[in-house]
């Protein structure tokens, strides 16, 4: 809780304007949790910033008294990573909306950090160009928060990631300095400070600007959905593809539940009986699509296949890729409550990590949807439980870091896309040592010294968690020291 | 301070007397004219961190050392009392095929990682100059890229895990070997073109991509660089999916197709597009690539395959202008400027009375310009005057020029790295972390660091 807060909010209605701010508890509370339900914890007040001035103005403010302070954009994110956990400042960017240039023949557009990820491609698709990464909440989710999580999507296995997608950004360091890191050129002298700022988690500095790449339009673009009788043929068929030496855009893959559930859901033409759904994409220039697809077709067929469905038109490919982004939000046809994880294996470990999954859940009774990024390994099992039954969501937390063991004894990693946050901090030994996480931590000193921007994330914490109250449906705000 | 004796000594305890170098033949190892001590070449990661260990303990400052190829890149060092190659750490640790990742140690050179993933029909998507020599520590180390960059991006594109031997001997990990991973901060970007100057890269791990069943390059002579300017800006505005487009200006194009074999009209500019796909879609972009070069002024061009395509981008990553003394810088401009750059770089280099030589990553709006003058007094200031000149001209777009070779004595006289501009505290607050006592190479990076 901040001292004398009357005093702070005063000062920060000078910065931004009375309009610009939140205080009232009710109003509060939609911003005492992000996409990630389960972890809760309210700011002190809420600012709504307009210009890198505003931001620059209350970051010298919060450090100068020191409050903690974090910033959040549409509070999509899924590890709790824009959780004021110390409570305090929380900047919200979503005023700072505007795309403020599109420069076609550098191929660069420059947008501000609350830009809704989607209207990127809208402005820019009629002159042939779009925004690659396409995490599935581009419709709500801000630029910002991608850079920050370093956010994925259906295109990675052949596009990349937010960093492979940005050349530049311009940020306010917690010492109020403005500073641009990278810009629309390539190969910045010195250290790559933009190639470890995507995806600090907003624990380095907070983003006022953002430029990114811009991609032409392919020729052509072939989408097939394969559907198989069980999980282990889709998923061989997945390390099939990528024998053959091709680069898909996409595979993506559904298991039966999350089959169900999308029917249920949003209905796009995929059949409930069916073990697992692949969906796979290929673009580029219309020869090199159309060569490839009966080589794919034939890798379905040797792995028992029982259909090969191709997109017809653009309303259809839309329709089976409506079912895969509509996933998460079907689960609630068929479960109250899910947990998502976001491991990821090499792509061989698909069959061994799938069969540990479904004994976990035996184990453990309780359902688990598959959906996931099969072409490059990125797990997403949905666990469904029902908070109301009593022990199910610990039950679902216990089965849900088995899961993560299992990956990181696979050679994977704890999360593919969503980041460490809040959520997955107590899991960072498994991947990394405490000299790995030393090294981290010298790069966040030099961001973000006496670590009161965005505390608690990301590193396990000595400081005994606090808990003050019960936060939804279980306890979970707590005090964190800025303990770097 | 040691005796050179005691420190000979103490290496041959730690890497075996085999495996240090010094005396007379230590020269080999100077750096920008600084002769170490001694030169060290442990065997394992092991080692490398005792290696270090060792030197942080005594204060000695250490140049670490893949195949040479990029040691006259950056500033030149305070001093230098060890070399620490690393050409003994060239295993295979890890590759999985079916999975696209391999993970070599980083005095492998590259060309043998290559041939190792080429057996199976992949690659490291680095084509770097000197590849034929360069290791995988030294090409990260110095973020050297080429031409297919505008195809793959650059290291920091697929390089997804590292190790690296931290100036204390600690020895830390960051990144995963899987091609899709964002736990914690993204480590293995922070140390590639750090130059050793954050902590020696013991191994590194890849995303490997197929290798394209056919790649053909056309190459089109072009009367002036804003004519090929123009079809630069058509064709990336097109659907073509180029691996590599790049510029050259007519002296680096006469001495390129001179070494593949191919005929050149004197004067003419060229630009050479090459194309990766299944062969009836290589077919269909070089026909619409060469469409473009038509309407845009170029007479007759080359297709190249094969042997020829092979030798001629070759010679592209082994460029040299031959004899005297010789520099090159590389800069970084706006797609856009390419062209300009291009006409910038002529401008100054006739002033100076020197020759050049150009070769740019056009569609990624790299220009690197191959310096060489028999003069050595008027090479000095020349270079000084295209230094100063090239890159006020890219910094006032957001661009910068580093000098990527030169000999001492002109190294001395300019700024290699050009200003970081209000980001400099940042990267010296790095370096006060991760090498305290600046013992890595110390004033070989950005600002002297």
């Amino acid at each position: 809780m901040i001292q004398d807060k009357a005093r702070i909010i005063r000062e920060i209605e000078q910065i931004v304007g009375p309009k610009g701010v939140v205080h009232e508890e009710d109003e509060l509370r939609v911003y005492e949790t992000d996409g990630l339900t389960i972890f809760k914890a309210m700011p002190d007040v809420v600012v709504l910033a307009s210009t890198a001035e505003h931001v620059a103005e209350l970051v010298k403010l919060c450090q100068r008294e020191k409050i903690p302070y974090v910033p959040r954009g549409a509070g999509t994110g899924l590890s709790g990573g824009a959780l004021p956990l110390d409570g305090g400042v929380m900047i919200g960017m979503n005023r700072m909306n505007r795309i403020l240039e599109v420069d076609y023949d550098n191929k660069r557009a420059v947008v501000e950090p609350g830009m809704v990820n989607v209207w990127l491609t809208n402005a820019v698709g009629p002159r042939g160009y779009y925004y690659a990464p396409d995490p599935a909440s581009q419709i709500a989710c801000s630029i910002g928060g991608n850079v920050s999580e370093n956010s994925g999507g259906v295109r990675t296995p052949k596009y990349g990631v937010t960093t492979n997608h940005i050349t530049g950004v311009e940020v306010i360091l917690p010492n109020g300095e403005l500073v641009s890191l990278g810009g629309k050129t390539l190969d910045a002298p010195g250290y790559d400070l933009l190639g470890v700022f995507v995806g600090s988690e907003g624990t380095f500095a907070i983003i006022t600007k953002v430029i990114v790449r811009l991609m032409r339009k392919p020729e052509a673009v072939k989408t097939l959905m394969t559907v198989f009788e069980n999980l282990e043929d889709a998923s061989n068929t997945v390390s099939g593809v990528v024998a053959a030496g091709i680069v898909p855009v996409s595979m993506e893959m559904m298991d039966n539940n999350s089959i169900v559930a999308v029917e249920k859901g949003v209905g796009a033409g995929y059949p409930t009986d069916a073990g697992a759904v692949l969906v796979i994409e290929v673009d580029g220039p219309r020869a090199e699509v159309e060569a490839l697809v009966d080589p794919i077709r034939d890798i379905c067929k040797k792995n028992n296949v029982r259909e090969v469905r191709l997109a017809k038109d653009d309303a259809e490919r839309a329709l089976l890729w409506k079912g895969r982004k509509a996933a998460f939000a079907a689960m609630g046809q068929i479960s109250p409550d899910y947990y998502v994880q976001d491991a990821v294996i090499p792509r061989t470990k698909l069959p061994q990590i799938l069969q540990q999954i479904s004994k976990f859940s035996e184990e453990y009774g309780l359902r688990v949807a598959n959906v996931f990024h099969a072409g490059d390994g990125n797990l997403h099992p949905l666990i469904l439980y029902d908070s109301r039954n009593e022990g199910e969501l610990e039950k679902a937390d216990e089965m849900g870091s088995k899961i993560m063991k299992a990956c990181i004894s696979m050679g994977g990693s704890i999360t593919g896309e969503h980041g460490v946050g809040r959520e997955k901090r107590e899991y960072m030994p498994l991947m990394y040592t405490d000299d790995d996480m030393e090294a981290m931590k010298k790069v966040k000193r030099v961001f973000n010294p006496d670590g009161i921007l965005n505390p608690g994330k990301i590193f396990p914490t000595t400081t005994p968690d606090v808990k003050v109250g019960l936060a939804g449906q279980r306890p979970i705000v707590e005090k964190v020291v800025g303990q770097m | 301070m040691l005796s050179e004796e005691s420190l000979v000594q103490r290496l041959s305890a730690l890497v075996g007397p085999e495996h240090v170098v010094a005396g007379a033949e230590v020269s080999g190892y100077a750096v920008d004219g600084k002769t170490p001590k001694a030169a060290a070449f442990p065997g394992s990661v092991e080692e490398t961190s005792a290696v270090m260990t060792f030197a942080s303990a005594e204060g000695l400052k250490v140049a670490p050392w893949g195949s040479g190829t990029k040691i006259p890149f950056g500033g030149i060092p305070e001093r230098v009392d060890l070399v620490l190659g690393l050409r003994r750490l060239g295993e295979v640790v890890d590759y999985v095929p079916e999975d696209m990742t391999a993970t070599f140690q980083a005095g492998t050179p590259l060309k043998d990682a290559q041939a190792v993933l080429g057996q199976k029909g992949q690659w490291i998507a680095l084509d770097p100059p000197h590849a034929e020599r360069a290791t995988i520590g030294g090409v990260l180390a110095t973020n050297s890229s080429g031409p297919r960059r505008l195809r793959y991006g650059s290291s920091r594109d697929f390089l997804i895990a590292i190790s690296v031997v931290h100036a204390d001997g600690k020895i830390t990990k960051g990144g995963a070997k899987v091609v899709k991973n964002v736990t914690g901060y993204d480590m293995p970007k922070l140390y590639i073109g750090s130059l050793g100057t954050l902590g020696i890269i013991v191994d590194a791990t890849f995303r490997v991509y197929p290798v394209f069943p056919v790649e053909k390059t056309y190459l089109a002579p072009f009367p002036t660089a804003e004519a090929e300017q123009q079809v630069l800006n058509k064709l990336l505005d097109s659907t073509v999916v180029p691996n590599a487009v790049e510029l050259l200006n007519p002296d680096a194009a006469r001495r390129t197709t001179a070494q593949a074999g191919l005929t050149w009209q004197e004067g003419s500019y060229g630009l050479a597009v090459a194309i990766g796909s299944v062969p009836e879609a290589v077919q269909a972009q070089i026909a619409a690539v060469e469409r473009l070069c038509r309407e845009g002024g170029s007479s007759q061009g080359h297709i190249l395959e094969g042997t020829v395509h092979h030798t001629f981008w070759q010679a592209v990553g082994d460029f040299s202008l031959g004899d005297g003394q010789q520099a090159v810088l590389k800069a970084s401009v706006l797609l856009t400027q390419v062209a300009q750059a291009v006409r910038m770089g002529e401008a100054v280099a006739a002033k100076a009375g020197l020759s050049l030589g150009i070769i740019s990553e056009a569609g990624s709006g790299i220009v690197r310009y191959y310096l060489s003058g028999d003069r050595p007094d008027r090479f000095q200031q020349g270079l000084a005057e295209a230094v100063s000149t090239l890159r006020t001209f890219a910094q006032a777009t957001g661009g910068s020029l580093v000098v990527l070779e030169a000999p001492p004595d002109v190294k001395g006289a300019v700024d290699v790295w050009g200003s970081v501009g209000n980001t400099f505290p940042l990267m010296q607050g790095l370096k006060d972390q991760f090498d305290p006592q600046r013992i890595l190479n110390p004033g070989r990076f950005v600002g002297g660091l």
